[in-house]
């Protein structure tokens, strides 16, 4: 029961970092004036000419822990602003935008996960074999990539030479059409989901088709990031004494590897996720600005460069709670791979 | 003298590093008689562990075998280690063989509890006795249970059965035991760690490595080599990191096992104390090349190599209140070993001879018969040298 009381402590201490953020939150808004600030609290564009009133019914001339829970209660009702950029409340957008960055971020982090660990512990299986010699190679050029230049060149190659083969946005003009007439049955919003949802195979092949080169620019940088890790961690616990214990054991290579170093191979990797999970989200902006893909980060990339307070607010609260809550899981994670954490 | 059960013959392992070749043991040969004990000693860094390591060719790249024999006797077959391919080692390696390593802590997996690191012995060598043990138990309940789960019962019979038939080569792989059988596994580590006066095991096999002493985890460490009954034990330091009380009670749980099982051990030291109280006969390496050979009381009492006189002359002992005295210079780089004698340039009666030719093993019988040699040309011409 080590174990859940463990999760149980972690989860205590989130309610107290997400109060955290949101004071965090409210003092950078608090940089503003109130008119500024006003502008978080409209809901309908015709509110813009009354910002008086709204200061007044919103009491941004009060003092400012009342300031505070008064945008607290606009929050919890879920009331988060007007966004300038797309001219429509923020949680109207942000419902919008979500599923397509979410889409994303479900095809890249098992592939990222997966191929990384995978490619990692077979260059440390085969040390100094040609399969290592390759990945490293690989890893080395991945890493040095910068995500805006790898997705350009993505770009010219692909709607330079190959035009049409994985076209921009989020999907195809006759399939975004279909997506949103009455026929078509929005489950999940996400576009790949719901399109197996209704049957329709070729919105599905439409929407992967348009993922792949968003979801390799995301990934490139960190499939070789957790393969380097896992690599120099697999390495390191095939030295350890347990891995000889094992073989002596009688254990076959393979069982060694499995059983015995992998596991501990892998608490390095779940340490940095957090980390490489926050990268995530700045190559998220970066990706879906260049293939013109609307997500969150296509909105927040505008959103930023037009003063547009509300999301940008919203934006940080939202990366806030998700920083928070991966790194519950990450912990929760270690905490499952490495017994000796519980303890603590 | 006793039968041989393992006799190991120009023995010769290097490790092809980038600062050039290691050469860690250098035609090493020895014996080891049927439910003796066989203390290594010498200094860190001599090649007592890769001299086991070699035995049970756990020797990983840049390390190589290079070249010798090592006989193992059992069941009245002679086989050369060397010789045999990997999954028949594998079939070796801690169940007729096995090894004991010097500190507990870092031996055992700190992600896996303890019952996942010692029934794995169990599983990779016991899998036929594992499986046909379910399979009585099965039938068994199949006779007293009512109709419907009797069709369930059949069901896991039938699997286990098919089982069954790769267990009997020792063939199921990590991962397809079968709740059944690891079950079964769980029981006889149970017995295991209590046979090994570990208390309460049913609650320490939940346990995770961190969470036991180092005197337990050495326990832990033994269970896993004694799981099967092997043949020889291997123990390589298996106290240095542990206080004198409890260095002292694995001493003697080995010294017990030695009676109950008539297994025969390789211990290796550096303590000669630790050698004194446990072995029988003892083998002195120094910097990867064989010294001396000599059963244990005769060479403390008559050491005649001059490495093996220093290496007793820093013993502290507690009759004598003279200082201590270490032996001059330093143990000399693998890399490039200094030609003929490997101590010459360490070696208070050095003669021109040590600095060209390598000594060979001269061998002489004791007052008692028993057989004492060493490697130094201080004695290649005199016959009766013990006598002086
Ligand atoms: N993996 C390795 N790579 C390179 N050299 C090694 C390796 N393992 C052992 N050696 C060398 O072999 C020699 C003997 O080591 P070892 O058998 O571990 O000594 P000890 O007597 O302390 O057990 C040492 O000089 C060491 O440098
Ligand atoms: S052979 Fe020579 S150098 Fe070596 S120990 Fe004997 S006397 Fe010393
Ligand atoms: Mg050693």
């Amino acid at each position: 029961m080590n174990f859940l009381n463990y999760i149980i402590r972690r989860l205590l201490l989130l309610i107290v970092v997400l109060i955290g953020v949101t004071v965090v939150i409210f003092i950078l808004m608090a940089l503003f004036s109130p008119a500024q600030r006003a502008s978080a609290f409209i809901t309908d564009i015709k509110q813009f000419g009354d910002i008086d009133s709204i200061i007044r019914t919103y009491g941004l001339d009060k003092p400012v822990y009342i300031q505070y829970f008064n945008w607290l209660k606009q929050i919890f009702q879920g009331n988060f602003g007007w966004s300038t950029t797309v001219s429509r409340p923020v949680i109207d957008a942000f419902k919008f935008f979500f599923p397509n960055t979410l889409e994303l971020a479900l095809f890249s982090a098992p592939i990222i996960i997966l191929v990384g660990i995978w490619i990692g512990s077979l260059s440390a299986v085969h040390r100094d074999k040609p399969v290592d010699h390759f990945t490293r190679v690989l890893a080395i050029v991945g890493w040095s990539l910068p995500t805006f230049w790898f997705g350009l060149i993505l770009l010219m190659i692909f709607y330079g030479y190959f035009q049409g083969l994985f076209p921009p946005e989020a999907l195809g003009y006759k399939a975004h059409t279909f997506v949103n007439s009455a026929e078509f049955v929005r489950y999940t919003r996400i576009n790949s989901i719901d399109a197996l949802l209704n049957g329709e195979l070729w919105i599905f092949v439409d929407a992967i088709r348009h993922l792949v080169l968003p979801v390799i620019t995301l990934t490139v940088v960190q499939i070789a990031l957790v393969m380097r890790i896992m690599r120099s961690s697999m390495l390191e616990a095939m030295g350890k004494g347990y891995v000889l214990t094992a073989r002596a054991k009688g254990a076959a290579w393979k069982t060694v590897i499995k059983k015995h170093a992998r596991r501990n191979a892998l608490i390095p990797v779940v340490t940095v996720s957090g980390w490489l999970f926050a990268l995530m989200m700045a190559g998220v902006v970066i990706t879906e600005t260049i293939f013109n893909r609307k997500g969150l980060g296509w909105w927040w990339a505008r959103a930023a460069t037009q003063l547009d307070i509300p999301s940008v607010l919203m934006a940080v609260l939202f990366n806030g709670i998700l920083f928070v809550v991966t790194n519950l899981i990450v912990d929760i994670l270690y905490a499952y791979i490495d017994p000796r954490v519980r303890l603590g | 003298m006793g039968e041989l059960i393992l006799d190991i013959s120009e023995l010769k392992t290097n490790f092809y590093t980038y600062e050039g070749v290691v050469k860690a043991i250098d035609e090493i040969s020895f014996s080891l008689e049927k439910g003796d004990t066989l203390g290594i000693v010498g200094e860190t860094g001599c090649g007592k562990s890769v001299t086991v390591l070699s035995l049970l060719q756990l020797i990983l790249p840049p390390g190589k075998i290079e070249s010798g024999r090592i006989v193992y006797k059992a069941n009245g077959k002679r086989i050369n280690l060397l010789e045999q391919s990997e999954p028949f080692m594998r079939n070796v390696r801690g169940n007729e063989i096995s090894m004991i390593f010097q500190e507990a802590s870092s031996a055992l997996n700190p992600v896996l509890n303890i019952n996942t690191q010692v029934s794995e012995s169990f599983l990779l060598h016991r899998q036929k006795e594992l499986c046909e043990s379910v399979l009585e138990n099965l039938s068994e309940r199949v006779d007293k249970s009512k109709r419907f789960s009797r069709l369930f019962l059949r069901c896991l019979n039938y699997r286990y059965k098919k089982k069954l038939r790769k267990a009997e080569n020792n063939l199921l792989k990590h991962g397809h035991y079968g709740r059944l059988i690891k079950k079964d596994a769980k029981r006889l580590t149970i017995d295991l760690l209590a046979s090994l006066g570990i208390p309460n095991p049913s609650e320490v096999i939940k346990r995770y490595p961190h969470e036991l002493s180092g005197g337990m985890q050495q326990r832990v460490v033994i269970s896993m080599a004694l799981a099967c009954n092997p043949n020889i034990l291997i123990a390589d330091e298996p106290t240095s990191n542990l206080d004198v009380t409890i260095q002292a009670q694995i001493l003697d749980l080995i010294e017990k096992l030695k009676g109950e099982y008539k297994t025969s051990i390789l211990f290796i030291t550096h303590d000669l104390g630790v050698i004194a109280e446990i072995a029988s006969k003892v083998i002195v390496l120094y910097a990867g090349a064989l010294v001396e050979f000599a059963p244990v009381r005769e060479l403390f009492k008559n050491p005649l190599h001059p490495y093996t006189k220093a290496l007793l002359n820093s013993v502290p002992k507690l009759e004598r209140r003279e200082r201590l005295e270490s032996i001059r210079g330093n143990v000399p780089n693998l890399v490039d070993p200094p030609a003929g004698c490997r101590f010459h340039p360490r070696c208070p009666g050095v003669m021109d001879i040590c600095r060209s030719s390598k000594p060979e093993q001269i061998i002489n019988r004791t007052h008692g018969g028993q057989v004492h040699s060493v490697a130094c040309f201080l004695y290649r011409n005199t016959k009766a040298w013990y006598e002086n």
